[in-house]
């Protein structure tokens, strides 16, 4: 049972507190940040993130999500399952992003009316109730200008006065009478690559992760079949409510009936080639010395079928005895940060059969440099982006649309990033 | 023409009108319209709360809307408003739909202080219960079953009464979540709540039901009998609930499965997981403490049951893992989870690497979620480490990682090692050594160590490579890496000589005090298969004496002590080290030392200055070296228990018995893994990932011995169910989706049947209609039948049941040993031919 949350600000003030069950008084909340704070000074380089998400505390857990800044805290008192109540807390940011656009303390506060009613809807006595964003859109209207013209000249001519969506859906997911004048359908397959890429340029552990965003805009009950060329690839996956599993067993189809709206159709894992090429290869190389290091990355393309990869940045944390660092790259900027101690490399585009770009320099530690310093390794995080490639080369294959008679307009497009890729110096 | 002018200017002057109209009420509204920005509110000083009365007495809705946003400001900055409750309640009749949300919002939160005054909201509410609206109906027996007033509770009574038999699932739902509410306010009328459960179970409504699961846990979760004639229903109606409907459903599901199957847990694999378990366990019930003896006691009675048992599956519940199974492709995280713990629960362990690969996945979420999994992917690892160990790389940790995400990979990668991954956990463990972060390092350099004990076949490389991590600049990791390798020894004497060999060959480069003194005290411990460099190191140790460490010093002091008890005073150059350090540990600054030279001295040269051999038990657990592992010092303290004892009560020379004493065998320290102890909770748990029990926790019931009647839930359920249980039009109703799987056989467009239930704003009804004539009579006249008859749904699903058992038991038999896939597209098969049967039974029976 899910009894209470209190969302907390950056600095741990109470933004919303809403109450399911019985009353948990605030102090609650002073003890959390109490616990926090403590977590924070009392290991080495801790950050927020490294603070437990389930605190105990003698009458309380204290399950907590930190997530943009924002905390969503939840004391319980029985023993439930966590996952349900960190699926639920993540919930709350989901739908607020969907409402508003963006979540952070402002947007919370300037419609902080709307977050309650939404709370109010999404959670019964403890039990989660309607967490379906087309379900919740019905009972909860989202603050459009449309909306709002319509509710506030409603309300002085009072013609409507008890206006409401009487045709509730029969699926939880879709909202009942959707209407556009353009039907159309996009679909962004997403890849990301999560790779350790060791030292000498070999992959130590390498995946891809696929996601269908999907945006909707179909009137009335569109009922849709997705298939793909060679479904074959995907290895494991996870579907948005609507898609029909036995279907998938069967006929490695998706057919569903969208939700309106931005939604995520599936999430799928690819199995890659044992040795697949990555797309990209970072090519540290670090020399250390007593007092400093030097040190020279190149970046060189791969498999990209020709396209260029954009959006490149690295990222190189540095010892935290590292005071000074002096570099220079043939391509983009870089910027060193020294009080979080990371050299950022912004690099930028990369054109196929151009000259790779380099960064080299040096960098020092402070008079207090340790052993430590010197033998500690490094972590370069990448990032990049290739636009319309698919590393798994998964395509789709054609686009059916049953129980409505329009032709919608359909869209795909595919792309590549990095997702938690890392080299290895 | 004159008309025509007329007709234009009363046009003209009508539109003016109309526009003036429109214009003042844009114009009056704009302060509302300025862009939904609500935080206006949250500024709250005292002008504006003596508004707030006044606005909420105004006739205007948009004030009262004023004030009670103002209000619910308050409540979200902490302060209390309860004394505007008169002022709110007045408006829980108002028109306004908008107004009266902000009201209840206010109500929940302050009823219960003012219990008198929130009696004036219920009448209205009892009102609202017959609005044609089903989200006024529903929303007013949610606050009014919300309030917790106790003496409404007959009030919400009747309010759940009607309500439970509302057209409307949503109403219906709303109604079953009304029913724990209800009990609570008053628990004597348990009785009567459970009636209505027992009705509601029959609801054949997919939007419904995970509501009157939810209330049938809460209120009554030992009534399991109720669920005995639905238990079929259930379990085909598990794939079309809503996501939270689905976890209640796998919870309950999961406590009848366990009170009503013998134990399927298969023999094969569960046996030879247990063995070396077992072994383990020995070794460890004789050292751990309770709490470890405890979970073995568990999964060791685990597995003498499943011995009992035969391997048959019963194919009840074999019915319900297969159509748990698709869940594992949901989005919902606990909804893979709760897959996961239907089948570490209930299903043969060889089907349990089923659940893998999904929970793999769920490493790819957020990062408390990943916190999760990962806490119930070591519970699950230590006791089928095979359901992981193809999936080691996903446990690599990235340095971005938080703390506690890579301190579970790690003792998830020591888990899941085997043979033919340790190369690559190996070489990733030595890499995370470079972190610079300490207490990261500290635990990789640990769980090589695990790794080693945990498979002894690479024991051998782990050492090599614990021992080049021995000669690292880096102290910590030198120190640890010392300590790791003492352990390892010390659970493989056999390996003892070279590497002790080799450890001191790197006594002179290695400073940290930590690793000498475990150099020292491997020296002495293992110094009878040592005995030609023993000598020479406590040589190098004298004199060395007075640079080291108080920790090194006390094993050198020890060492010596040893060396001496073995060869006797017999051995002139070690007696005379061990006096040279003696006498240097006389004077030393620290009283540990002084003390330990004095107990030494005492214990082997002198009977008489035995007087002065006062054990300091504080000295003695260091000579284990600083108590690392528990059980070695508890060992350490009853030994010397045992010293002082035949001292005091024979008067006995402690010397006589020197070997006994400084020579005794050491029992080998067990490995204890933090995470150890987790299995004993059910996976999910909040109890597991904080390892300890929580409040409310229930274990799962024992497997019976005897298999209870399994005819139960062959009987179909007696009671008509209503016909507006059977309702197709409501929320995912899942007869409609039942059609639309097998219509999806015949044909792609299949698809389009199920959406036909809602009646009016979707074109193509006609369409539909004739496809359903064209293409599948059965599927049609069904259709027909029953929106007809409604009754007749109810013979239906009885009849259904049935067959699913004959179905079910031929397929169960074929079922063990076949590829996966295979498996699947047979089942789907068999359940489409289920569904396809039971109708056309149902209509030849009517006809």
């Amino acid at each position: 049972m899910i009894e209470s949350l209190f969302v907390l600000s950056p600095t741990g003030k109470v933004i919303i507190e809403k109450h399911w069950h019985e009353l948990i008084p605030r102090r609650v909340v002073d003890y959390f940040n109490e616990q926090v704070s403590k977590a924070m000074t009392e290991g080495e380089d801790v950050t927020r993130e490294d603070v437990l998400p389930i605190i105990a505390s003698p009458k309380y857990q204290l399950i907590n999500v930190y997530r943009d800044g924002l905390t969503y805290l939840s004391p319980v008192t029985k023993e439930v399952d966590p996952m349900m109540v960190f699926e639920f807390l993540h919930r709350i940011p989901d739908i607020l992003q969907e409402y508003f656009g963006q979540v952070s303390e402002t947007v919370i506060k300037e419609n902080f009316v709307t977050v309650y009613q939404l709370l109010e809807e999404m959670m019964d006595d403890g039990f989660p109730l309607t967490t379906e964003p087309n379900s919740l859109k019905e009972i909860v209207p989202a603050p459009n200008i449309l909306n709002k013209v319509v509710t506030t000249l409603g309300a002085t001519t009072s013609v409507s006065t008890r206006k409401m969506p009487h045709g509730m859906s029969n699926l939880p997911w879709r909202k009942a009478g959707v209407k556009y004048n353009s039907n159309e359908i996009f679909f962004d397959i997403v890849e990301e690559i999560d790779a350790i890429v060791d030292s000498t340029g070999k992959a130590v552990s390498c995946e891809a992760h696929g996601t269908i965003q999907t945006n909707s805009r179909l009137s009335g009950m569109p009922d849709l079949t997705l298939s793909f060329v060679n479904p074959r690839l995907v290895d494991d996956c996870s579907f948005h409510q609507s898609v029909r599993f036995n279907k998938w067993e069967s006929d490695k189809v998706l057919s569903f009936v969208p939700p309106d709206g931005h939604f995520r159709l599936m999430s799928y894992r690819v199995n890659l080639p044992s040795q697949q090429n990555l797309p990209i290869q970072v090519k540290p190389s670090i020399n250390i010395g007593a007092n400093g290091a030097k040190f020279d990355i190149t970046v060189s393309l791969r498999s990209t079928d020709g396209k260029p990869v954009e959006n490149v940045v690295l990222t190189l944390p540095l010892h935290k005895s590292t005071t000074t660092l002096t570099a220079q790259c043939n391509v983009g900027q870089y910027m060193f940060d020294p009080v979080g101690k990371v050299l950022r490399w912004d690099v930028g585009k990369i054109v196929p059969r151009e000259r790779a770009p380099v960064i080299s320099g040096s960098f020092g530690f402070g008079s207090a440099s340790s052993d430590a310093a010197a033998n500690a390794g490094y972590n370069i995080g990448v990032e990049f982006l290739i636009n319309s490639h698919s590393l798994s080369g998964l395509k789709v294959d054609v686009l059916k649309l049953f129980n409505e008679s329009y032709k919608p307009y359909k869209g795909v497009r595919t792309m590549t990033k990095a997702g938690r890729y890392q080299v290895r110096a | 023409m004159y008309n025509v002018d007329a007709y234009l200017k009363s046009l003209t002057s009508n539109a003016v009108k109309l526009s003036k109209k429109v214009q003042d009420g844009i114009v009056e509204n704009t302060r509302d319209l300025r862009f939904e920005n609500q935080a206006h509110f949250l500024d709250t000083n005292e002008d504006k709360m003596r508004q707030i009365r006044k606005n909420l007495d105004s006739k205007y809705e948009k004030e009262k809307l004023d004030g009670l946003k103002r209000l619910i400001a308050m409540i979200s900055k902490g302060r209390d408003v309860s004394e505007f409750f008169p002022d709110v309640v007045k408006n829980v009749a108002s028109n306004s739909l908008e107004v009266r949300k902000l009201v209840y919002i206010y109500i929940l939160r302050y009823a219960e202080q003012e219990q008198d005054l929130a009696l004036l909201s219920v009448n209205t509410f009892q009102k609202d219960l017959s609005d044609k609206n089903q989200l006024i109906r529903a929303m007013a027996l949610r606050v009014m079953s919300g309030i917790r007033v106790p003496v409404i509770s007959p009030i919400v009574m009747l309010g759940i009464k009607k309500c439970v038999t509302d057209l409307s699932p949503y109403v219906r739902k709303i109604a079953a979540h009304a029913i724990p509410k209800c009990y609570q306010l008053d628990p004597a009328q348990k009785d009567a709540l459970v009636d209505i459960i027992s009705t509601m179970l029959g609801d054949n409504s997919t939007f419904t039901i995970g509501g009157v699961l939810m209330a049938f846990n809460q209120v009554c979760p030992d009534r399991l009998d109720l669920i005995h004639p639905q238990y079929r229903k259930l379990c085909k109606m598990l794939v079309d609930m809503d996501e939270w409907g689905q976890i209640t459903a796998m919870d309950l599901l999961l406590r009848y499965s366990r009170t009503q199957f013998l134990n399927p847990i298969g023999k094969t694999t569960a046996q030879t997981t247990t063995r070396t378990k077992k072994e383990k366990s020995v070794v460890k019930s004789f050292y751990s403490d309770d709490d470890s003896d405890v979970s073995h006691h568990s999964s060791d009675s685990e597995s003498d049951s499943s011995e009992e048992e035969n391997n048959s599956v019963d194919p009840d519940l074999a019915y319900l893992l297969k159509c748990a199974l698709p869940l594992l492709q949901s989005r919902n995280s606990q909804v893979v989870l709760s897959v996961a713990k239907l089948y570490m629960h209930l299903a043969p362990a060889e089907d349990s690497y089923k659940i893998g690969r999904p929970l793999v996945r769920l490493l790819r979420t957020h990062r408390e979620i990943q916190y999760v999994v990962l806490n119930n992917i070591v519970a699950i690892a230590s006791q089928r480490p095979y359901v992981f160990d193809q999936f080691y790389q996903h446990f690599f940790v990235r340095s971005t990682d938080p703390v506690f995400i890579r301190n579970l990979k790690l003792d998830i990668l020591t888990l899941i090692a085997t043979e033919s991954n340790i190369t690559f956990i190996l070489r990733e463990l030595q890499e995370y050594v470079k972190s610079s972060n300490k207490g990261f390092v500290t635990q990789a350099i640990e769980a090589i160590g695990h790794c080693a004990s945990n498979i002894p076949e690479m024991a051998e490389s782990c050492l090599g490579g614990l021992l080049k991590l021995s000669y690292s600049k880096s102290d910590s990791v030198a120190a640890q890496s010392v300590v790791a390798i003492r352990r390892l020894l010390q659970q493989r004497p056999g390996d003892c000589v070279f590497m002790i060999t080799q450890l001191t060959k790197a006594l002179d480069e290695i400073t940290e005090p930590l690793a000498r003194a475990n150099i020292f005290w491997l020296v002495g411990q293992y110094s009878n298969q040592l005995q030609t460099i023993a000598p020479d190191v406590l040589r190098k140790a004298a004199k060395s004496f007075t640079t080291e460490s108080e920790s090194s010093k006390l094993q050198i002091l020890t060492l010596g002590g040893k060396l001496v008890a073995l060869e006797g005073t017999t051995s002139k150059t070690v007696s005379l080290l061990l006096q040279y350090v003696l006498n240097m540990a006389r004077y030393d600054l620290d009283y540990g030392v002084r003390d330990r030279a004095r107990f030494l001295r005492a214990l082997v040269y002198g009977k008489q200055k035995v007087a002065e051999t006062t054990v300091d038990q504080d000295s003695d657990e260091n000579d284990h070296e600083n108590g690392q592992q528990e059980s070695d010092s508890t060992e350490q303290d009853a030994q010397d228990g045992e010293g002082e004892f035949e001292y005091s009560e024979k008067e006995l020379n402690l010397s006589d018995h020197i070997k006994a004493i400084l020579l005794s065998e050491k029992a080998a320290p067990v490995q204890e893994n933090p995470s150890h102890g987790r299995e004993q909770y059910k996976v999910g748990s909040m109890s597991l990932v904080l390892n300890r029990i929580v409040a409310g926790y229930e274990a799962l019931p024992d497997w019976p011995k005897v298999q209870p009647d399994p005819s139960v839930r062959r009987l179909a359920a007696t009671m008509e169910a209503p016909g507006y249980m059977n309702d197709r039009t409501g929320f995912g109703s899942d007869s409609a989706y039942a059609k639309s799987r097998q219509g999806q056989d015949s044909s792609v467009s299949g698809g389009q049947e199920r959406y036909d239930g809602q009646a009016g704003p979707y074109r193509g009804a006609d369409t539909l209609d004739k496809f359903l004539e064209s293409s599948d009579d059965e599927t049609s006249s069904d259709e027909e039948d029953g929106s007809e008859e409604e009754t007749s749904d109810e013979e239906e699903t009885s009849e259904e049941g049935e067959e699913e058992t004959s179905e079910e038991e031929t397929g169960s038999g074929e079922e063990d040993d076949d590829d996966e896939d295979e498996d699947d597209e047979e089942d789907a098969s068999s359940s489409e031919e289920e569904a396809i049967l039971p109708p056309k039974r149902a209509n030849g029976r009517r006809g």
